[in-house]
């Protein structure tokens, strides 16, 4: 081989491997306080930048409804923690729900999601739920979701976010890889700096109020006992982060609302982890969060941007 | 510290309203410690008291991130309340127990055995800092910190006392 054919070589080596650099992904970079926990991320989807700039975008995209009116977005208002500030859901046909829209702030760090099924532990499976489900519609798109993504594929900007997302796939255009990234920017979506965690992180004594921390005495004391369901650092149960030996167990609590329809029963359509299990002594078990504008006992400070 | 034959008063009294023991800020300058029950030196220990003696800390994970408490070993407290630790601890010693109380009134048991240094590596303490500060108001201002153990409801928060109860029999 002649000294120009090895220039020659090189240089298409060097080209080749440039384009790999190019296409691939850039991992997604935590802006956590030190000691801050750091959430436990799915080995089969790793946070990349462009996976949550595709997320992002998926997140507050009506298309991801049926009759184009909802998004994500519209139960999981940034401005309100990432819920709607209602007592109950309203899905994009106008059906209330029968429980309020969790709040997705440090949903990351939940070892179990929804408000009552203990198997909904993955957040690109969770996703399902609101875009296909029917018992209540929240989104309300048919299944398999070849309307979404044959309608995705008409537009530039997602013409170029998904094959950035997943570089390594023939066709990128699944639901799948839809979920990857709605999940991947839900994992985004942490608060880590309200006055609570200046406080009790950054030690700043003067970060909440001579009330704020007897109200804190108060949620911590054997007489209240708030804690015993608002445990944990996020004040909702078991969490699950980096390092940590083994994920929380998912905690579901019975707080005594037996008589919502007659004496010692529940609403038919709200058993709570019954309506899963069927076992009657999960009738009336649900995750400790509430409902409204704030999402569980944690103050928050969000830190998830909206792209518009 | 003040020790006494008779019972410690203890300075500050759990209010209860029905279900709802209501909590106000208790000024750690204030705070005392009442060390009794079945030992020869009932004691009421002040913050300065437990400043004073031999410190200990540890290190324990608390929500993925390492946490340092300070304060003093609970066998050092209980052998100068005249607990038979150490080299006392034998026969029926071994089944002692002491129960700590807190301000709201939640209540845990320790084995006497599990608190003597001699006995064990457990290094519980009665700790009054956290990373290097005061403890949180919620906290303190004296709690047990259990290191080992695997759940934290033993580490007893706002600890308002320490009874050593001996079987007889």
């Amino acid at each position: 081989m002649k000294p120009l054919t090895h220039l020659v070589v090189l240089a298409a080596a060097c080209a080749c491997a440039a384009n790999v650099l190019a296409q691939a992904p850039a991992p997604y970079v935590w802006t956590l306080p030190a000691k801050f926990p750091r959430p436990r991320v799915p080995t089969d989807n790793p946070m990349t930048a462009e996976k949550v700039a595709l997320g992002r975008y998926l997140f507050y995209d009506t298309r991801l409804s049926r009759n184009g009116t909802q998004a994500c977005a519209t139960c999981h208002e940034q401005a309100r923690a990432f819920t709607d500030g209602k007592a109950r859901a309203v899905g994009s046909t106008g059906a209330t729900h029968p429980r309020g829209a969790m709040s997705l702030v440090n949903v990351a760090y939940a070892s179990s999601l929804t408000w009552a099924n203990p198997s909904q532990s993955r957040l690109e499976a969770q996703a399902l739920v609101p875009t296909f489900g029917d018992h209540p519609i929240e989104l309300g798109l048919e299944q398999p979701g070849t309307a979404l993504l044959a309608a995705l594929r008409q537009i530039d900007m997602y013409r170029r976010l998904l094959p950035a997302a997943f570089p390594g796939d023939a066709d990128p255009f699944t639901i799948a890889n839809v979920t990857r990234g709605l999940a991947a920017f839900e994992r985004t979506i942490v608060s880590a700096r309200s006055p609570y965690d200046r406080y009790h992180y950054d030690r700043d004594d003067a970060a909440v109020s001579a009330d704020a921390k007897r109200g804190e005495q108060m949620f911590f004391s054997q007489g209240l006992s708030c804690f015993r369901c608002h445990n944990g650092f996020n004040f909702s149960g078991a969490t699950d982060f980096e390092g940590r030996r083994e994920g929380g167990t998912p905690e579901y609590h019975n707080t005594g609302l037996y008589n919502l329809a007659g004496a010692l029963s529940y609403p038919a359509e709200n058993t709570g982890v019954f309506e899963i299990t069927h076992r009657p002594d999960d009738v009336g078990r649900l995750k400790a969060r509430r409902s409204g504008t704030s999402p569980s006992r944690r103050p928050t400070c969000t830190t998830a941007a909206s792209p518009r | 510290m003040t020790i006494g034959r008779g019972l410690a008063i203890v300075a500050f009294a759990t209010v209860a309203l029905g279900q709802h023991a209501t909590v106000a800020a208790q000024p750690a300058a204030a705070a005392v410690i009442a060390v009794g029950g079945d030992v020869s030196h009932v004691m009421s220990l002040t913050a300065a008291d437990i400043k004073a003696m031999p410190r200990t800390t540890v290190t324990v994970s608390e929500e993925g991130r390492e946490t340092k408490y300070e304060g003093v070993l609970v066998g050092e407290i209980l052998k100068r309340a005249g607990a038979p630790v150490g080299r006392d601890m034998t026969g029926q010693a071994v089944a002692s127990y002491v129960l700590a109380k807190a301000k709201d009134g939640y209540q845990v048991v320790f084995s006497l055995p599990e608190l003597d240094p001699a006995f064990t590596a457990n290094d519980i303490i009665v700790a009054d800092t956290i990373d290097g500060k005061p403890l949180f108001d919620y906290q303190g201002p004296f709690r047990i910190v259990a290191p080992h153990d695997k759940r934290g409801a033993r580490s007893i928060r706002m600890l308002q006392s320490l009874d050593l109860v001996r079987l007889r029999k």
